[in-house]
């Protein structure tokens, strides 16, 4: 069976339509399949790749995947028999059985849950190279890291275009709730649980960082320019943020201030280059951790899905996990307001980040990050300037209700004393 | 498969949007504290490039070599010059490079080697020698006297009288650097060896040194010859049969309807470099006229649609001057090269920022002018900062000083004494380093880095520039060079003031009526365009580009 043959309308319509297509932002001038992977005969199954391109020029690359439940069972089966083709190979040994169902609200990728024990992730966007959530994967469970979810095998492309991950295969978490939703339903239970989720942090950064023989995850120290770099970078975030801001009240705390943004990432760069670049999760937040009895999970691995597969293997400080795990105790308190209508216990978001933080500190190797405290915090500002900036750029463009969070976290950064 | 494929998407029209950027290693960055720069070096300043949006690093060659001719005297080709570090040092820079999603190509010497080549050792020491039919020998140096001498500064004649083989070998440039005979099967095949052992280590292509030069007869200029586009054809076939979506880049001095054939049917080189077009940017600005960059386009024929030019402002040898004409060159001459000190062979050996009298308009308009042709752009290591040079250096070392990094010792790029540094580090209080460094430069918004880094990821949004194609627009001010550039649905429009005056210009856009230009920096949307040709004003030295839109009712 191939996807491709059962779709009645345009590719180009199809495409668009998708929950995973990444570029809904542009206009798609033309769709085709470049490549179709026989995999098995009988019953018959293809991976198909497909190419999006675009008005100016460029293109992306997406793997059909083949219909539910029985397609997808026929896959299954060769994780089991570890079968592998011209170009696509499958690792793991162990067949998900059971029950197939899809899980819903995904973005980039395709996750199918196989009898409530495993799940498939399928990524849709495809890029050369190893994918990072692969690569975390194997280098965490093989050091017996445990709060994550065990790898039980993967699927990877080989071809003329490009060799790729295409999909990975893992412990399905179940009886698990995960941190963001907690956040909402009971906030002063997280609280007492955030330690541990500091603790947790810690030592996967202690970990990732762990193993100077391996290049792809040997700890590095930055270069001479990596602030210089990063603050530039950050800067022109800021101008462009700035540039077409729109005349809206909501955005009154900042409103007029681009110049004094920029001025403040100035003064909080001040700070000695210290500390090391890691690999590191890349897309932390409250919603890619589950707790359940044995303690937290930290899912996903991926990276931003929005930045190159490249960009998402740098290694960078872990202090930009961090900054996204206190991003998203900004989100969760206003959320609760939002969504709820109830607003977060009175300075829930400050205790939140203490406690987490806290931990965090106690547990994470020290020389990772730079030396003193106050340079900690001054990096640790930075990228969550790096965050609000790109959240404000985000928000105003897709969820207008939930600029105020970012609008008020880089007032908040305005406002903190910057001590030299 | 090998590892450089991993990093990249197959793609064999890659280098058509690439940004390239030329490095004299040497100069770059010191890695080990011997006041050479280095691999080790380089590879620490990776993530600057990554930064700048670097797609492609050039490295001048690394081999082994006696350093008479800056590294193109070639001792040996299957090593790396001790100063540079270790072949594994090369191959942990390559594999650092294309996990940043840059290629690494290198200069490759094809023409000639240096006289201490083990080669050209064994061919002079006896007649009988395997290896003497592998240089080009003879008794009578009026042979191939229709062949010019490149050098003329230091060069008398092609032929040079060597003792020990009792016979004058042939050179096209420094006497210390026989030619190949190219004839001789062998040859051909210890060179295309020699292609593979570095495709095999990882380089992405390279940069093919002096190639109208492999052959010579007689009653030519040895120059150019059906032979040499033979061999090689066979280059390309054995590169593309091996190891695909490398690239060939050819530096072929000549005229562009000459250079053309070294992209033969597409089946040769990838890339040549556009010689003549370059000083002509300089004299259009000179002149304030855009009369010098149209009349070489206009003479430029189409390129096979595989194929693509390489554009440069400058290099690591002098602006060259071969491709102009006598009237021509006295006027550069006189414009750009005031102290005599500043000539050298046919060329004036300056960098980008000093020949501008360091404006910051005039560089600015440079690279606008340059990133709006059709090519590929190839930057200069230090150009991005407005680096000097030292007229006081010999030979071209004066356009070869170190990166300047910083402010502090020896400029950021080494850790030895001062004494130990391959070469002082500018001083001098307007292009010193000092004044003129990476650190300042990536601290103040507006510095010229920060707005070429801007400028280059603008670039990059839009393959136009590498893949659309091209037309100049005729204008009522023959100060404005103003051009089209469209690829699939995307189409932008360049105006360039040349005139240190601002100026009025009316285009004909009438074939975009209803349509809106946005200017691309600012993203400001200008009044939409009609039948009426359209007016825009430029600040001296200014430039504007615009995305054409399509009008809202149409795309509704």
């Amino acid at each position: 069976m191939s996807v491709p043959d059962q779709i009645t309308e345009p590719l180009e319509d199809w495409l668009t339509q998708q929950r995973w297509f990444a570029s809904k932002a542009r206009e798609v001038a033309s769709a085709k399949i470049l490549e179709r992977v026989p995999l098995s005969d009988a019953p018959a199954l293809e991976i198909d790749i497909l190419e999006a391109r675009f008005h100016a020029g460029t293109h992306e690359l997406y793997q059909l995947l083949p219909g539910e439940p029985e397609g997808v069972r026929v896959l299954a089966r060769l994780f089991g028999t570890q079968t592998a083709t011209d170009c696509v190979a499958f690792h793991g040994g162990l067949e998900p059985t059971g029950h197939v169902r899809s899980m819903g609200a995904e973005q980039s990728n395709s996750s199918i849950v196989f009898g409530e024990q495993q799940v498939l992730k399928v990524f849709r966007r495809i890029e050369p190279g190893i994918n990072p959530e692969l690569e975390m994967l194997r280098f965490l469970s093989t050091r017996d890291f445990e709060n994550i979810a065990t790898l039980t095998g993967w699927y990877d492309y080989t071809g003329d275009l490009m060799q790729a991950t295409l999909g990975i295969l893992q412990e399905f978490i179940g009886e698990a709730r995960d941190g963001w939703q907690l956040a909402l339903d009971d906030p002063l239970g997280l609280l007492h649980r955030l330690p541990e989720l500091g603790t947790a942090t810690g030592r996967m950064h202690s970990v990732l960082a762990s193993d100077a023989a391996d290049p792809a995850f040997a700890p590095e120290e930055p270069s001479a320019e990596a602030l210089a770099l990063l603050t530039a970078t950050i800067d022109e975030q800021i101008e462009r943020a700035f540039l077409d801001l729109p005349d809206d009240p909501v955005l009154a705390p900042i409103a007029g201030r681009g110049e004094e943004v920029r001025d403040r990432l100035q003064l909080m760069s001040h700070v000695g280059v210290g500390g090391r670049i890691i690999r590191h999760h890349g897309d932390y937040h409250l919603g890619q951790t589950m707790l359940r009895d044995a303690g937290w999970i930290i899912l996903d691995f991926e990276g931003e899905p929005a930045r190159s597969l490249r960009e998402r293997r740098r290694k960078r400080s872990p202090l930009r996990d961090i900054a996204g795990m206190l991003r998203s105790f900004a989100y969760a308190a206003s959320a609760s307001e939002v969504l709820r209508g109830v607003p977060a216990p009175e300075g829930w978001e400050e205790r939140a980040r203490k406690a987490f933080l806290d931990a965090y500190l106690g547990a994470v190797e020290p020389t990772l990050l730079p030396a003193g405290q106050g340079a900690i915090d001054k990096l640790l500002a930075i990228f969550e300037l790096e965050k609000a900036v790109y959240e404000l750029h985000y928000e105003l463009n897709n969820r207008p209700d939930w600029v105020p969070i970012p609008v008020a976290g880089i007032a908040r950064l305005l406002d903190v004393e910057v001590t030299s | 498969m090998t590892a450089a494929q991993n990093w990249f998407e197959s793609d064999p029209l890659w280098f058509k949007t690439a940004i390239f950027y030329e490095i004299h290693l040497r100069g770059f960055y010191d890695g080990t504290g011997d006041g050479h720069g280095d691999f080790r070096g380089l590879t620490e300043k990776l993530d600057y490039l990554q930064w700048l949006g670097v797609d492609v690093i050039w490295l001048l060659p690394m081999y082994p070599s006696p350093l008479r001719d800056g590294g193109y005297d070639i001792a040996d080709f299957y090593g790396v010059h001790p100063d540079y570090g270790t072949m594994d040092d090369v191959r942990a820079f390559i594999e650092a490079a294309h996990e940043r999603g840059i290629r690494v190509i290198a200069d490759l010497v094809m023409n000639h080697t240096s006289n201490e080549h083990e080669w050209f050792q064994e061919a002079r020491s006896s007649p009988d020698s395997p290896k003497r039919d592998w240089y080009v020998w003879t008794d009578d140096p009026t042979m191939y006297e229709d062949a010019r001498i490149i050098f003329i500064d230091s060069e008398t004649s092609n032929w040079t009288w060597d003792d020990k083989a009792g016979a004058y070998y042939w050179h096209r440039f420094f006497h210390h650097q026989p030619d190949l005979n190219y004839d001789n099967p062998e040859v051909r095949e210890a060179m295309l060896d020699v292609l593979r052992f570095w495709l095999e280590a990882g380089l992405d292509g390279f940069r093919l040194d002096a190639v109208p030069y492999l052959y010579e007869r007689h009653g030519t200029n040895c120059e150019n010859l059906d032979e040499t586009h033979t061999f090689l054809k066979e280059v390309r076939a054995t590169v593309d049969d091996e190891y695909p979506d490398r690239v060939l880049l050819a530096e072929a001095n000549q005229w562009p309807a000459d250079v053309v054939e070294y992209f033969g049917e597409g089946d040769e080189c990838h890339m040549a470099f556009h010689f003549p077009v370059m000083p002509r940017m300089f004299m259009a600005l000179r002149r304030e006229e855009a009369a010098p960059i149209l009349e070489i386009l206009a003479q430029t024929p189409h390129i096979p649609a595989n194929c693509q030019w390489g554009l440069f402002l400058r290099n690591h040898d002098e602006l060259t001057l071969e491709m102009v004409t006598d009237e021509e060159r006295d006027y550069m001459y006189e414009e750009y090269a005031k102290d005599p000190r500043m000539k050298i062979n046919l060329g004036i050996r300056r960098r980008l920022a000093p020949l501008m009298d360091g404006g910051r308009d005039e560089i600015e308009l440079l690279h606008a002018m340059l990133f709006s042709l059709p090519g590929s752009p190839v930057l200069y290591y230090g150009d991005e900062i407005a680096m000097g040079d030292n007229v006081y250096l010999g030979d071209r070392d004066g356009v070869r000083t170190p990166m300047q990094w910083t402010g502090d010792r020896n400029g950021g790029f080494s850790r030895a004494d001062f004494a130990q540094l391959y070469a002082p580090p500018l001083m001098d209080p307007v292009y010193g380093y000092q004044a003129v460094n990476v650190e300042a430069q990536l601290r103040t918004p507006s510095s010229l880095l920060r707005w070429l880094r801007r400028f280059i990821a603008l670039r990059k949004e839009h393959p136009v520039f590498g893949l659309g194609s091209f037309e100049a627009i005729a204008t009522t001010n023959p100060k404005i060079f103003a051009c089209i550039r469209t690829y699939e649905d995307d189409v932008v429009l360049c105006v360039h003031n040349l005139a240190r005056s601002a100026q009025a210009v009316e285009l004909d856009l009438s074939w975009y009526n209803g349509r809106y230009p946005i200017e691309m920096f600012g993203r400001t949307r200008f009044p939409k365009i009609g039948e009426l040709p359209y007016l825009l004003t430029l600040a001296p030295r200014g430039f504007f580009w615009f995305r054409i839109e399509e009008d809202d009712d149409e795309r509704a």
